[in-house]
């Protein structure tokens, strides 16, 4: 038997202004809660609490603001937009609560230490996605965000460029920076360096 | 000839960040987070329906109520004024059984539609 035809996420969105439909709207939660999830928890760097508090934010202003939604990209699109933002406003106000406490300097050089330093312990694949997290850490928010639109949720660069809010010449330019900081803090993973 | 470092385009100088990068991705696509009370938590957060309150139907028949008495109050006699009025148009002028059964019909259609409408639940 035919398993009936999955509801779109504009019926379910069309469903929810109409009728204020809350069950619509848990569906669409439930359909996409992994991928924003995922998403802030690469944002911030493995910090899976503040993630989850984030994306509940996330969808509670994509709630509130659905009217709003007007279709020009997908809705998952969309809520990464809204979750970056939320992500933003986040490390702005952590940032002005630890200003003056880290330097990005020194940050380079412990990730490339720690990244050398694990690199027995466990499993290539996990010890390279650990070793990601960490790098990541390194990059400043934009250069973050775009790698993480561009490679982790597969984002084309125009796509990257509506969930950022800027060009798409910006992306490319913190795409390439976040590359060059990327080289540096996983210089173990180059195999030319490693058989140098 | 196996080519050196210094043969490579940059972009293939930078494969393996970019391979590392692309292995990253798939890995995080691929890794679904169970929703574990998710959904369960947002539904609570999301803002409470805008209810309308209990006060406020009954208030409404109360406030016609009271402006109906106060026009009969203080316009006397202009009901007994419409309703002859009316009454000389329409004997004035001769009317089809066709007309009068669509008059009943509205007028039936109104009174039903009227009556839904006030006892339907909020």
């Amino acid at each position: 038997m035919a398993s009936p035809p999955e509801v779109t996420d504009a019926q379910l969105i069309a469903r929810c202004l109409v009728q204020d439909d809350r069950h619509a709207f848990a569906a669409l939660v439930r359909r996409h809660q992994s991928g924003v999830r995922a998403c802030l928890r690469k944002l911030t760097a493995g910090n899976h609490a503040l993630a989850d508090d984030l994306a509940q934010e996330t969808f509670v202003n994509a709630w509130r603001n659905l009217a709003a939604f007007r279709q020009e990209a997908r809705f998952s699109t969309w809520l990464y937009r809204i979750a970056t933002n939320c992500w933003l406003a986040n490390a702005r106000k952590r940032k002005e609560e630890l200003l003056g406490d880290r330097d990005g300097a020194i940050e380079d050089e412990q990730v490339g230490e720690d990244v050398a330093a694990s690199h027995g312990d466990h499993s290539r694949a996990s010890t390279l996605r650990i070793d990601m997290e960490r790098a990541l850490g390194v990059l400043s928010e934009a250069e973050r965000a775009a790698i993480v639109q561009c490679y982790h949720n597969d984002l084309t660069h125009e796509e990257a460029a509506y969930v950022l809010g800027c060009p798409v010449g910006t992306v490319k330019t913190h795409v390439l920076r976040a590359k060059q900081k990327l080289k540096v803090a996983l210089s173990a993973w180059n195999p030319d360096a490693a058989s140098a | 000839m196996p080519h050196t470092q210094s043969d490579l385009r940059p972009d293939d100088a930078d494969a393996w960040l970019e391979r590392a990068l692309v292995a990253d991705g798939a890995v995080h696509r691929d890794a679904y987070i169970e929703d574990s009370g998710f959904t369960a938590r947002v539904m609570d957060a999301l803002p409470a329906p805008a209810a309308l309150p209990r006060w406020r139907k009954p208030a409404l028949a109360a406030l016609w109520t009271v402006a109906g008495i106060g026009i009969a109050f203080a316009l006397p006699g202009t009901m007994f004024d419409v309703a002859r009025e009316t009454f000389r148009l329409v004997s004035a002028r001769p009317f089809a059984l066709s007309e009068i059964a669509a008059l009943l019909l509205v007028v039936g259609v109104a009174t039903g539609t009227g009556t839904v409408m006030a006892l339907r639940k909020d």
